[in-house]
């Protein structure tokens, strides 16, 4: 036994050997270190490797996390957080901001001449500005359009569609080209979309989330419930869209809304809400001929904006440095990148009204960037409320909107139901905080926080 | 063994044996085996499949890519993921072994004051759920400078309450004749620990090795916050290089997991003999 | 023994026991100790709530939370595949402790599923799940139609429906929400993975260790089959049933945690989200680390009740 224990020990140096000489040389002392933490996108590679380019005296490196906010605030906390890491939504940048773990960079920013208010799109602005200060900067924005696919409609000898429209004008349009086969099971849908997009129709019929106060959520409202009829009723009603059982026949995904690019990609839809984000799995498609139309609208013509935005650790100790990261996020070099890459939309205005953004000579197909760039202008960033915490209330929101989508509930119940318990979850959340609470208190009786 | 020599498979009492080649127990596990390998089969299959075609019904490619497994390990760095994961299992496990052999002896053989009531400690602490003890550990390793280095990821996976546990139960289906033995020869705990327990408790200590090295192997969150650095990251956390903003690459993860299986198969194999004679002697006493 | 004799043992006793019990202290029990202090305190790492002893308020709280209860019922109606299980990895074993040609090769493929643990798995099921392409129902599908049963294969992943009728949302039973939903696939899935899993192993090794002259004198005597099953091998095994049973529930109690985070997020609509899970998202999602701490040492006392009561009930075979 002795000697079973003594050779694998011996194995395991040896092992421990070979870990040592092949680890890669820390880090060069010349350089300083900055760390990325954000989502392992290949495109990340590139966009790394441009900055490192630029700016020789820094060595930026990408620690992959797509498990949420745990990790970054998790070693914050310990004091031993990333330097930049990234941001996905509003509710998550108040969960940063509160955890006192991002850094106020507006004065730091205008200094440098960067004046992101002005120069982002305004759709960016949940994921980097809270309460008018601004804590990073915009990677990337998005809204979303019509992809169609240009043999399917061929197929079906309908013209290719253009301009823009409001829903009631789509409809006939998509139920055209929603076809079964011999056996009743269905061939492909005339429309494609990601449920959780719902935003979208909420806005376009004039609902909101959360009221302009953030003081209470506001799903219950007409308007928020008319439009959610229309997503609704886009499965069950006009049966344009597949319902989540149709859709689990065609594909099955999870992810970051991953599951209706593959099902366009595979040809099961004719047309598809979806963001120019697609093109980097769509690209590797070569059989694909696409087209692009701009969403239609309801009452109002809004799309929702959604994004990515990069952040400064507030309490890393290369924080200075790391202000020439977001000062790259803002530069030339890094906004042609993204647009090349078509990972969504570069965020400042100003560079997606290039010729080399119109017109990608690598990609000659693309001959739509500029419907992507002039919807962008209707996108509007959602709203988050400070009073609320946003994965609760997610949760709670998705709980009942997961009942419409398989219409196990009516739009109206589940509504009010989700109003009503986010409501609740709000009183939780201030007679936990007794800041927040006299802020409410101040909200609700008028003052401007 | 009979005395005819015949082998006499335990449970009905020898029913087994009666059957000719394609007798009842051999129809039963086959389905069996059918029904737990189908999905392997699928995997496989779905491992060679271009994106669009991971989850269409055929399960044959129409287009085999083969290059899916060279994407595996040019998207991410594979094969240096995978080193560090068997080489962080390995050590887990041999140190869990032996540590937690060490504790066993002292809590079936020794006797000391208070033993059972520590013993009862280490089972209650088997029930609580491990997340929220995540965050006062990761503030240890910070202050223990252990953070992104090898260390951190060994050290606090190497003790183990369940290793112990299964070991003490083990431990204690030996008979105490043979260590009563050597103590009036003389011998020493140390040694009657080296040379009598421990070559009886073998089975369970490889027992303990193989669902050792599983869990480590696949272990995800802790390694996740851990880690800072590339160089130290394990195939778990590599895996999710394939779910990202840019979509779930589901057949290079297909890819990536049935090459991932290969060291546990390995591992398996050869050690599921002394399994078989061995892991009963745990269990039976209390 | 003599006195220093005993003392010898002592010493020798923390020897042994040293290495291990430092890393027990350090990496098990003080962070254990930790979150029990925590779980009194509104600890909720926002830098504008100031930290406060707050008693026994999370406890209270908790009981007052009905996303707890229904996560409670969920957990434990997860359990419903237990017997299943741990009888399934005792006919398992059973079968794979004969001496067969090839008989490695089946225990390999048995355990297969165990091997191939995480996101794969649950993406592999997930398509065997669809409710209209996945072979699942395709079998159901034909089973039903041979039977001229005019009922419909079930959407699995996608329903709220249960066995019981659960509501979702609330700690009733409907009417309408009978059938085979998200958990039902899941307790099915579990299973699959269970019965040529660890407990099967530990059946094998147990049942080997069957003596011989044991089940050759019950047949002597005459016993069948099914007799020699019942009063021979069964009762051999019981101290091995009872340490699964044990661990089972612990585990039982414990789980659901990577399913949830994977495959479902807890959905549909919160049906297939347990306590663990529960207790990531309050402390992961919404940081809410003393309130989640609460919940795990709710979730501790209930297992060690459990436990007790199984130690309790076993502890004829277990002390034989």
């Amino acid at each position: 036994m002795k000697y079973v224990f003594l050779g694998s020990f011996a194995f395991l140096s040896l092992l421990s050997g070979i870990a040592w000489f092949i680890q890669p040389e820390h880090q060069r002392h010349d350089r300083v270190p900055l760390i990325w933490v954000s989502d392992p996108n290949p495109a990340r590679r590139e966009q790394v490797s441009v900055f490192n380019d630029l700016h020789s005296q820094y060595d930026l490196k990408l620690d992959p996390n797509n498990s949420g906010m745990a990790k970054v605030i998790v070693q914050s906390l310990a004091g031993v957080g990333p330097d930049i890491f990234d941001c996905y939504g509003g509710f998550d940048l108040s969960g940063y901001v509160k955890a006192g773990v991002a850094w106020d960079v507006t004065d730091e920013l205008a200094k440098g001449e960067i004046h992101p208010l002005q120069d982002c799109w305004p759709g960016s602005f949940s994921v980097f500005v809270l309460d008018g200060r601004v804590y990073g900067m915009p990677t990337n924005v998005s809204v979303n359009a019509i992809w169609y696919n240009k043999d399917i409609f061929d197929a079906c000898g309908v013209p290719y569609p253009k301009g823009e429209c409001t829903w009631e004008q789509f409809i006939p349009l998509a139920q055209k080209l929603t076809v079964k086969d011999e056996n009743g099971r269905p061939k492909h849908f005339g429309l494609l979309a990601d449920w959780w997009g719902w935003k979208q129709f909420v806005y376009q019929y004039g609902g909101r989330v959360y009221s302009e106060d953030g003081t209470r959520c506001v799903l219950d409202s007409p308007e928020a419930i008319a439009g959610m009829q229309l997503f609704h009723d886009l499965m069950y009603k006009y049966r344009v869209m597949p319902s989540p059982s149709d859709e689990q026949n065609m594909a099955t995904t999870g992810g970051w809304g991953s599951g209706t690019i593959t099902l366009f990609s595979g040809g099961r839809g004719a047309m598809a809400v979806g963001g120019r984000w697609w093109l980097c799995t769509l690209r590797d498609n070569k059989k694909l001929r696409l087209g692009v139309m701009p969403a239609p609208f309801g009452p109002k013509k809004v799309y929702w904006a959604y994004g990515r935005a990069s952040l400064v650790n507030k309490n890393s100790p290369h924080r200075r440095e790391a202000l020439d990261f977001l000062r790259y996020l803002a530069g030339r070099e890094y906004n042609d990148l993204i647009n090349h890459q078509a990972d969504a939309l570069a965020p400042l205005k100003k560079y997606c009204y290039t010729p080399e953004y119109l017109h990608d000579p690598e990609f000659p197909n693309e001959d739509y960037n500029d419907v992507w760039r002039d919807i962008m202008r209707y996108g509007v960033p959602e709203e988050i409320s400070p009073f609320v915490d946003g994965h609760a209330a997610g949760r709670l929101i998705d709980k009942q909107l997961d009942l419409v989508r398989s219409d196990e509930e009516s739009v109206e119940k589940a509504m009010r139901n989700a109003a009503r318990q986010v409501n609740g979850e709000i009183q939780k959340t201030l007679a936990r905080d007794p800041q927040l609470r006299e802020r409410y208190e101040r909200t609700v009786g008028g003052e401007r926080p | 063994m009979r005395a005819d020599g015949k082998y006499i498979a335990p449970g009905f009492g020898g029913w087994w044996h009666r059957q000719g080649r394609w007798g009842a127990s051999h129809v039963l596990l086959a389905v069996l085996a059918v029904t737990t390998t189908l999905p392997f089969l699928w995997m496989l299959l779905a491992s060679f499949k271009p994106l669009e075609e991971v989850e269409q019904v055929n399960p044959f490619p129409t287009e085999w890519q083969p290059q899916n497994y060279r994407r595996v390990f040019e998207q991410i760095p594979f094969a240096r993921y995978y080193f560090n994961s068997v080489f962080i299992a390995a050590w887990v496990t041999f140190l869990q072994v032996l540590t937690s052999a060490m504790a066993g002896y002292a809590f079936a053989r020794l006797r000391w004051p208070g033993r059972d009531h520590v013993f009862k400690l280490y089972l209650a602490t088997l029930m609580i759920p491990g997340v929220v003890t995540m965050i006062p550990n990761f503030t240890v390793m910070v202050k223990l400078h252990l953070l992104d280095s090898y260390l951190g990821l060994i050290v606090p996976a190497a003790f183990s309450a369940f290793g112990t546990f299964l070991l003490r139960q083990f431990m204690l289906t030996i008979p105490t004749s043979l260590d009563e033995a050597a103590a009036i020869d003389g011998a020493s705990p140390w040694r009657i620990f080296w040379d009598v327990i421990l070559p009886l408790a073998r089975p369970g200590l490889i027992a303990l090795a193989i669902f050792s090295f599983m869990g480590n192997y696949q272990s995800l969150l802790w390694p996740l916050i851990l880690t800072k650095s590339e160089s130290l990251r394990t195939l778990p956390i590599g895996m999710l290089d394939f779910d990202s903003t840019y979509g779930r690459q589901t057949n290079l993860i297909m890819a990536a997991t049935v090459m991932n299986v290969i060291p546990l198969v390995i591992l398996f194999v050869c050690t599921q003999r002394y399994l078989v004679k061995g892991i009963q002697m745990g269990a039976v006493k209390g | 023994m003599s006195a220093p004799g005993r003392r010898h043992e002592t010493l020798a006793a923390l020897g042994f026991l040293a290495p291990n019990f430092i890393g027990f202290l350090v990496f098990t029990a003080g962070p254990l100790l930790f979150s029990l202090a925590v779980s009194f305190s509104n600890w909720s790492l926002q830098q504008n709530i100031p930290f406060q002893w707050t008693g026994a308020e999370n406890y209270g709280e908790l009981a007052k939370d009905k996303q707890f209860w229904i996560y409670f019922v969920n957990t434990i109606y997860m359990m419903l595949g237990m017997p299943v299980a741990i009888a399934g990895s005792l006919v398992c074993a059973l079968l794979l402790a004969q001496r067969l040609r090839g008989i490695v090769v089946y225990r390999t493929l048995f355990y297969l599923p165990t091997f191939v643990n995480g996101v794969a798995l649950m993406i592999l099921w997930k398509a065997l799940y669809n409710p209209s392409f996945g072979p699942i129902n395709a079998v159901l599908d034909w089973g039903l139609q041979m039977l001229h049963i005019p009922a419909k294969a079930p959407q699995w992943l996608l329903s709220t429906a249960n066995l019981f009728g659960l509501d979702p949302q609330e700690l009733a039973v409907t009417w309408t929400k009978f059938g085979l939903g998200a958990r039902d696939a899941l307790i099915i899935m579990g299973i699959w993975i269970a019965i040529g899993g660890n407990n099967m192993l530990l059946y094998l090794a147990a049942l080997t260790n069957v003596p011989q002259e044991l089940t050759e004198a019950a047949q002597i005597d005459g016993a069948g089959r099914w007799a020699v099953f019942r009063h021979v091998t069964w009762p051999q095994l019981a101290p091995t049933t009872f340490f699964i049973v044990v661990m089972s529930f612990i585990g039982a109690f414990q789980g659901g945690f990577e399913q949830a985070r994977v495959m479902t997020n807890g959905g549909p609509s919160g049906t297939t989200t347990t306590l663990s899970y529960y207790i990531y998202t309050k402390a992961f999602e919404e940081f809410q680390i003393g309130y989640a701490s609460a919940i795990s040492w709710v979730l501790f006392a209930i297992i060690f009740v459990v436990t007790m009561i199984n130690w309790k009930f076993g502890s004829e075979s277990w002390n034989e």
